[in-house]
């Protein structure tokens, strides 16, 4: 999957059925049950590589546009 | 901000011998996790350290955890004296790993890597294996939180192969 080659259909019904009924005892059902939103896997798993970073990178801008709002806000 | 695509940029065209690991190569394999920094395993050997501190130097690297008044010169010479650096630089927070807990150097690390194409660069990522294997072995507690998630991007790599 990280070589970066698009997931078709049919892997991705393949990983949403195994996400929503995790087999019991594997590691999926662990993550599920420690609260993990796997459907966001699922999600990032349809990305390449390089858009996983450009996700992560448009989050970093996110947040510290959050936390400039805030250090504004409180020294209004 | 960090800049991903130009610090790779950076280090490859300087050619420098290197491994993504850390938050960085656990979001290429599809970690949801936010991460800040850029985490390399790089290659210790004197050449390798002569390219990294080159490819660094024009981006004012400086050391996160000393005061900004203490003088510090990234070479090859610093880069060599130490083993692990966590930098700062214009483009970025980047930390330098000579060695990689529950893994070892860089040969142990690029073995365990896989080749990735990011942003047009072919990069060396560390493997979920790998990634598992090092959060495992520093065990601390924000190591341990992110250990379900990618155990379970490693069962979905291989549907086929899930297992209890």
């Amino acid at each position: 999957m990280i070589a970066g080659e698009p997931m078709d259909k049919m892997r991705r019904g393949e990983l949403i059925r195994l996400v929503t009924s995790p087999l019991a005892g594997s590691k999926i059902a662990a993550a599920k049950e420690f609260g993990i939103d796997l459907t966001l896997l699922v999600r990032m798993l349809e990305l390449t590589p390089t858009e996983r970073l450009q996700k992560l990178a448009s989050a970093q801008a996110f947040f510290q546009a959050l936390r400039a709002a805030k250090k504004t806000s409180t020294h209004e | 901000m960090n800049d991903f695509l130009q610090m790779l940029e950076v280090l490859c065209d300087a050619q420098v011998s290197f491994v993504v690991i850390g938050g960085a190569a656990a979001a290429a394999h599809g970690s949801t996790y936010p991460t800040y920094d850029l985490d390399i395993c790089y290659e210790r050997d004197r050449d390798n350290l002569e390219r990294l501190a080159k490819a660094l130097a024009p981006f004012h690297p400086r050391l996160r955890d000393v005061p900004d008044d203490l003088p510090f010169h990234l070479d090859a010479g610093a880069l060599e004296q130490g083993m692990n650096f966590t930098l700062t630089t214009d483009i970025g927070e980047i930390d330098l790993f000579g060695e990689v807990a529950g893994i070892g150097g860089y040969k142990e690390t690029s073995a365990l890597s896989d080749p990735v194409d990011l942003f047009g660069l072919r990069c060396a990522v560390l493997s979920l294996e790998g990634l598992i294997r090092c959060k495992r072995a520093t065990a601390r507690p924000k190591d341990l939180l992110v250990l379900p998630e990618l155990e379970a991007l490693r069962e979905m790599e291989t549907p086929g192969q899930a297992k209890p």
